[in-house]
């Protein structure tokens, strides 16, 4: 299997998750797309893995994973705190900080 | 490759009837059906190859990928976004990656899309309404730079360099088990692992005072 496949496929899936970052309003789907881009990364990371059979590449996917754990649970700890203050979700309406 | 494509182009044509024909559903289906039991027996060879799995696979991702950011009902695109896991699961797989495999599913489709699960159900959210499309010069900019990042992804995708090479004889046959992963984790990695759980740790304690009612 030639690792181009697994590269573009990773490119799409980023890509996927990249547009789905700017144009959603809802807080937890959009927390939903960094999970798919940050797959998409684990992916690449595998298949350049398998290519150079270094299994450092595996070390880094593990790593993404365990940062990827702890930015879904204070991301969603976030959203919680959001709904509670605001009865909302989007993100449109949590818009004190922008300029 | 034409068994693939020829099922997800049936797969393709029964989702546009459904969706703009549903009085023709079941006619169109059992023609559909049809054509695809057709095609297996004409290339059946092609169910044992690598290639026709990783390209249903990688089909079955990007779908599923698509349907989480279009998908208007959050609780939707959390199940979707789980078969997604599964594939790159899948993928791992593929390139021999068993351990990260197994922790993709526990982990990711586990763990943490329980987490999300959890909050889609607990705060109850409604479809939402409309994508946060922008206006005139943002909208060109955008796509002017999307397919400026296009150019240079397939530009790099091409232009490489040769793949290392490595007589197969040589292969590692521990190449992505939990003990080759655990002997790099705890020898050159060891700073990274330990500052890791330092990581988890300080996530957990953010995660609990965000989530409290009332600090005191």
């Amino acid at each position: 299997m030639r690792v181009e496949f697994f590269l573009l496929m990773a490119a799409l899936l980023f890509t996927i998750g990249c547009v789905g970052v700017l144009v959603r309003r809802n807080a937890i789907v959009i927390l939903m797309c960094i999970e798919l881009m940050l797959n998409a990364v684990n992916l690449t990371f595998a298949a350049f893995a398998h290519e150079n059979q270094s299994m450092a590449g595996h070390v880094f996917v593990f790593f993404v994973m365990t940062v990827a754990a702890a930015e879904a649970a204070v991301g969603l700890a976030i959203v919680i705190a959001l709904f509670r203050r605001r009865r909302t979700t989007d993100v449109e309406d949590a818009s004190l900080m922008r300029w | 490759m034409y068994l693939l494509l020829g099922l997800i182009g049936v797969v393709a044509v029964f989702a546009l009837v459904r969706t703009f024909l549903p009085a023709r559903t079941v006619p169109a289906g059992a023609a559909l059906g049809a054509v695809a039991v057709a095609l297996l027996a004409y290339d059946h060879q092609e169910l044992a190859s690598l290639e026709f799995w990783s390209g249903l696979i990688g089909f079955v991702a990007i779908m599923s990928a698509l349907l989480v950011v279009i998908h208007p009902n959050p609780m939707v695109s959390v199940l979707f976004l789980i078969l997604n896991l599964f594939c790159i699961a899948l993928f791992f797989l593929i390139l021999n990656a068993q351990f990260l495999a197994v922790i993709q599913v526990i982990i990711y489709a586990g763990a943490i899309m329980v987490l999300f699960v959890f909050v889609v159900m607990l705060l109850n959210l409604k479809a939402e309404e409309g994508l946060r499309l922008g206006g005139g010069p943002q909208r060109s900019g955008a796509v002017v730079l999307g397919v400026a990042f296009a150019a240079l992804m397939f530009y790099a995708i091409r232009n490489r360099g040769a793949a290392p090479y490595f007589e197969p004889e040589s292969f590692d046959s521990g190449f992505g088990t939990a003990r080759g992963i655990g002997r790099l984790l705890f020898t050159r990695y060891q700073f990274a692992f330990e500052a890791a759980s330092i990581l988890l740790i300080a996530a957990m304690i953010g995660a609990v005072v965000l989530a409290k009612r009332k600090l005191r």
